[in-house]
C-alpha cells in the first residue's frame, strides 16, 4: 500500500470519526464536566465547580450503595441461570427431534416481547389476589410472598430469566452448530459417555462462545430498569432498587444531572471492571487447554 | 414586454398588499399545544374543545397527553427551549414550587385582575392556595384528587353485619371517623366474612402512593410533616402511632402480599368485591358505582366518606402559562375560558373533578351529575385538605419518605426507626 493509499483510508475515515464525536464523543465529555459540576435542570443560573464533590458524596449515599449491590446481585443471579437454563436448552434442542423448528421458535418467544410489557404481565401473574400463579402454587399447598422484602428482587431475576434466557440459548445453539463433529465422532469411538463428551469436549470447544453470551447478557443485565419501574419500583424498601433506576430517580425526577452523571461514570467503572477480569478468565482458561 | 409585464406584478403586488393590510383585525392563526395526562379528565377537556373553537376562531387547540410519568421531563426540556414546545401545561402540585423557584411560569395576577366576573376566590381554598407562590398566582386549579374514604355501603347496611358488630362491639356499624374504629371495622369485615372480603385494600406501593395513603392516617392522628415554622416533625410519637396503626392495618385486614399494591390494584380489589373499604380519589366513586365501570353488578353499593379524623391528603393539578410560551395572551384565552364558572359547571356535568365551589353547590350539577351528597362530601373533603409536601424539593421528600414508610410495612425496619430514617433525611434535603 503505497503512502497516497494510505493518506486516501485515514481521509476516508474522517466521517465516522466525525460522527462518533459527536454522538458518542461529545455526550460523554459533557457527562463528565457536568459530574463534576453542581449542574441542576432547576437552577441553571447557579451552574459551579465542585471538584470530585459528588463523586466523594456517594462514599457516604447509602441508597447508592444498596442500588450497587442489589444490581451485582441482580445481574451475577440473573446471568448464571440463564447460561445454565440456556446450555440445557441448547443441548436439547440440539438434537435432531421431529417439529424441531417449532420447538425453537416457541423458545425464543419470550425475546420478542418488550421489557416493560413483560414487567406488567408478570406484575399481574404474580399478584397474590389476581394473579394465576399464587392461585396455582395455593392449590398445591404453597404461599409465597413474590413481592415482599425477602423474594422481590429474587422474583425480578427470575422474570429476567424467563425473558432472556431464550437469547442465551440462542446464542448457544449457534456454537453448538459450528462446532466440527470430527473430536464428538472420535470420543464416541473412543467409548466416552455423554457426561463426559459434554465435559471434556462441548464446553471446552463451546468457550468462546459462551464468553460472549454472558458478556452481553451481563451488560445488558446491568441496564435493569423496566421490571423495577413497572412492578416494585424499587420497593419493598430499596430492596430492588437499582442502580439504573437510581440515577433515573437522581437525575429525571429530582434533576440532578450532575450528580446523577457522576453515579453513571462509577457504573461505567464497575463494568468495565467486570469485563477485564471476565477476559483475564478466559485467557488463563485458554493457555491451561 | 417584459418591462410591461414587470409593472403589472408589481402592481399586483402592490394591490394584494393593500388588501392583506385592509382586513380588519385578522390575527393569523394561533395553535396552543398543550401537555397533559392520559386521564378521563383529559376527554371531558376534550370534548369542550369544539365549544372553544367555535367560541374563539383564531385559536386552534392541540392536546399532547401522554401517560404521567413522561410528562415531567418533558415540561422541563419545554422550559428549557428559546421557544416552549407547549403554550399551556398543567403542573402537579408537588411541581408547582420548583418550577416557580426555577422561575419557569407566568405569573397571572394581572390577567386574573384584567376578567371581573372570574371569581378567583370561588375556587375550593386548599386547591387555589397550591397554585399561589410567594403571594403571587402562577396556577388556577385544573381538577383535585383529594383523598377520600370509599366503602361498601351495602356491606355496612348488611342487617347481618349490622348485627353482629353491635354484638361484638356494642355501638352500631358505621364508616369509620377515628383511626381506631377504622382498624376495628376493618379487621372486622375480614373475620366477619371468614377472609372472604378483607377490610381495606391498602396501597403501601414504594414511593408517593405509600406517603399519599399514611399521611391522612398521620393527619388523623394529629401529625404533620412539618409545623407551621416548617421544623420536620414526622417523627414525633403520634406520627409512629400513626405507622404502627398502619402496619397493624396491613397486617391485620388487607389482602395479603400486597405490600406493592398501587392504585390499580386497590381498585380491582374493590371492584371485584374483595374488599370493604379504600382510601382513594373521590372521583373514584362515580367509576366504581358506573354500571359500564369495572365494579359491573356491584355498582350503585359504593359510597364516599371523608377519611378518618376529616383532615385528607390534598392532590390537584393546575394550568400555568409558561414563562417562554409564545402566545401567552392566547394560552390565557384558553384557561380563563375552561376555569370560568360557566365551563366549570359543564366540565364537572361532564364527568370532570370539581375545584370550584359554585359548581359543587349548583342544583344543576348535582342533577346532571352524580347527585348532591357526592358534592357535598367532595367540598367537605377539598375544604380540609393538604398537600403530601410544599417547597421545591416536594418530589424528593416524597420519594424518601415513601421508602422509608415501605420499609416499615415490609417490616425491615420498626415504625419508630423508619420515620427517625425518614426525618433525618428530609432534614438534610431541606438543609436544616
Amino acid at each position: 500500500m503505497g503512502r497516497r493509499d494510505r493518506a486516501l483510508g485515514r481521509r476516508l475515515l474522517l466521517p465516522l470519526l466525525g460522527l462518533l464525536a459527536l454522538v458518542q464523543g461529545y455526550p460523554i465529555v459533557f457527562a463528565a464536566y457536568i459530574s463534576f459540576h453542581d449542574y441542576r435542570l432547576t437552577a441553571l443560573d447557579q451552574v459551579r465547580w465542585v471538584g470530585l464533590a459528588q463523586y466523594q458524596g456517594l462514599a457516604d449515599n447509602p441508597s447508592y450503595w444498596t442500588a450497587m449491590t442489589n444490581t451485582l446481585i441482580f445481574v451475577g443471579g440473573a446471568v448464571t441461570l440463564e447460561l445454565l437454563l440456556g446450555l440445557a436448552l441448547a443441548l436439547l434442542l440440539h438434537r435432531p427431534v421431529p417439529g424441531q423448528n417449532a420447538f425453537r421458535a416457541v423458545v425464543l418467544m419470550p425475546m420478542f416481547i418488550t421489557p416493560i410489557a413483560v414487567g406488567l404481565m408478570f406484575r399481574f401473574l404474580l399478584n397474590s389476589q389476581l394473579g394465576i400463579i399464587p392461585v396455582a402454587l395455593r392449590s398445591i399447598g404453597v404461599e409465597i410472598d413474590w413481592f415482599g422484602p425477602d423474594l422481590a428482587l429474587f422474583s425480578l431475576i427470575l422474570i429476567d430469566v424467563w425473558q432472556w434466557t431464550p437469547l442465551m440459548t440462542l446464542f448457544l445453539l449457534a456454537g453448538l452448530e459450528a462446532l466440527p463433529t470430527e473430536p464428538f465422532e472420535a470420543a464416541r469411538v473412543d467409548g466416552a459417555s455423554g457426561f463426559q463428551i459434554l465435559r471434556h469436549l462441548t464446553l471446552p470447544l463451546l468457550r468462546p462462545v459462551i464468553l460472549a453470551a454472558v458478556l452481553i447478557r451481563m451488560l445488558d443485565a446491568f441496564r435493569i430498569f423496566e421490571y423495577v419501574y413497572a412492578i416494585t419500583r424499587g420497593g419493598p424498601g430499596e430492596r430492588t432498587e437499582t442502580i439504573l433506576f437510581h440515577i433515573y430517580r437522581v437525575g429525571f425526577l429530582y434533576f440532578r444531572l450532575g450528580e446523577a452523571a457522576a453515579m453513571a461514570f462509577t457504573l461505567a467503572l464497575v463494568i468495565l471492571i467486570l469485563v477485564v477480569v471476565l477476559f483475564y478468565i478466559l485467557r488463563r482458561q485458554e493457555a491451561w487447554a | 414586454m417584459c418591462c410591461r409585464i414587470g409593472h403589472l406584478l408589481i402592481a399586483v403586488a402592490l394591490l394584494s398588499a393593500w388588501l392583506m393590510g385592509c382586513r380588519p383585525a385578522a390575527q393569523a392563526p394561533v395553535t396552543l399545544t398543550i401537555i397533559m395526562e392520559e386521564v378521563p379528565d383529559t376527554d371531558v377537556v376534550r370534548k369542550l374543545l369544539p365549544d372553544f373553537e367555535k367560541e374563539n376562531p383564531g385559536i386552534k387547540v392541540d392536546i399532547d397527553a401522554m401517560p404521567y410519568d413522561a410528562m415531567r421531563d418533558k415540561i422541563l426540556a419545554s422550559f428549557m427551549a428559546p421557544k416552549a414546545t407547549y403554550d399551556v401545561i398543567i403542573v402537579d402540585n408537588p411541581w408547582m414550587d420548583e418550577f416557580v423557584a426555577g422561575n419557569f411560569l407566568e405569573p397571572l395576577d394581572d390577567r386574573i385582575r384584567g376578567i371581573p366576573d372570574y371569581d378567583f376566590e370561588d375556587f375550593v381554598g386548599p386547591v387555589r392556595e397550591i397554585g399561589v407562590v410567594g403571594g403571587k398566582v402562577y396556577g388556577i386549579p385544573f381538577y383535585n384528587y383529594a383523598v377520600g374514604l370509599i366503602v361498601r355501603q351495602d356491606l355496612f347496611d348488611d342487617p347481618a353485619y349490622r348485627e353482629a358488630y353491635q354484638k361484638k362491639y356494642g355501638k352500631p356499624l358505621a364508616p369509620p371517623t377515628t383511626l381506631e374504629d377504622y382498624l376495628r371495622v376493618a379487621q372486622f369485615f375480614k373475620e366477619q366474612s371468614g377472609g372472604k372480603i378483607y377490610g381495606a385494600a391498602m396501597q403501601p406501593q414504594r414511593g408517593y402512593k405509600v406517603f399519599e395513603e399514611w399521611k391522612n392516617w398521620l393527619y388523623a392522628a394529629g401529625g404533620n410533616l412539618l409545623d407551621e415554622q416548617g421544623n420536620v416533625i414526622i417523627d414525633r410519637p403520634e406520627a409512629v402511632r400513626a405507622l404502627e396503626l398502619y402496619i397493624e392495618m396491613y397486617k391485620t385486614a388487607a389482602p395479603p402480599n400486597s405490600l406493592n399494591w398501587g392504585f390499580d390494584e386497590a381498585l380491582r380489589a374493590m371492584a371485584a368485591g374483595e374488599a370493604a373499604t379504600m382510601m382513594s380519589y373521590n372521583w373514584m366513586l362515580p367509576t366504581l358505582n358506573n354500571p359500564q365501570g369495572p365494579a359491573g353488578a356491584l355498582a350503585g353499593k359504593f359510597a364516599l366518606y371523608e377519611v378518618p379524623g376529616g383532615k385528607a391528603v390534598l392532590g390537584a393539578w393546575h394550568w400555568a402559562i409558561p414563562r417562554n410560551a409564545p402566545n401567552k395572551d392566547a394560552s390565557w384565552r384558553f384557561i380563563s375560558w375552561l376555569t370560568s364558572k360557566r365551563m366549570e359547571k359543564q366540565r364537572v356535568i361532564l364527568g370532570g373533578a370539581p375545584v370550584r365551589v359554585s359548581a359543587m353547590k349548583d342544583p344543576e350539577v348535582w342533577q346532571k351529575g352524580f347527585g348532591q351528597a357526592y358534592y357535598e362530601t367532595v367540598l367537605k373533603i377539598l375544604e380540609d385538605a393538604e398537600p403530601l409536601a410544599r417547597g421545591p424539593k416536594a418530589e424528593e421528600i416524597i420519594q424518601v419518605v415513601g421508602t422509608e414508610l415501605n420499609a416499615a410495612v415490609a417490616g425491615e425496619k420498626t415504625a419508630e426507626q423508619a420515620l427517625k430514617d425518614a426525618a433525618a433525611q428530609v432534614r438534610k434535603i431541606l438543609g436544616k
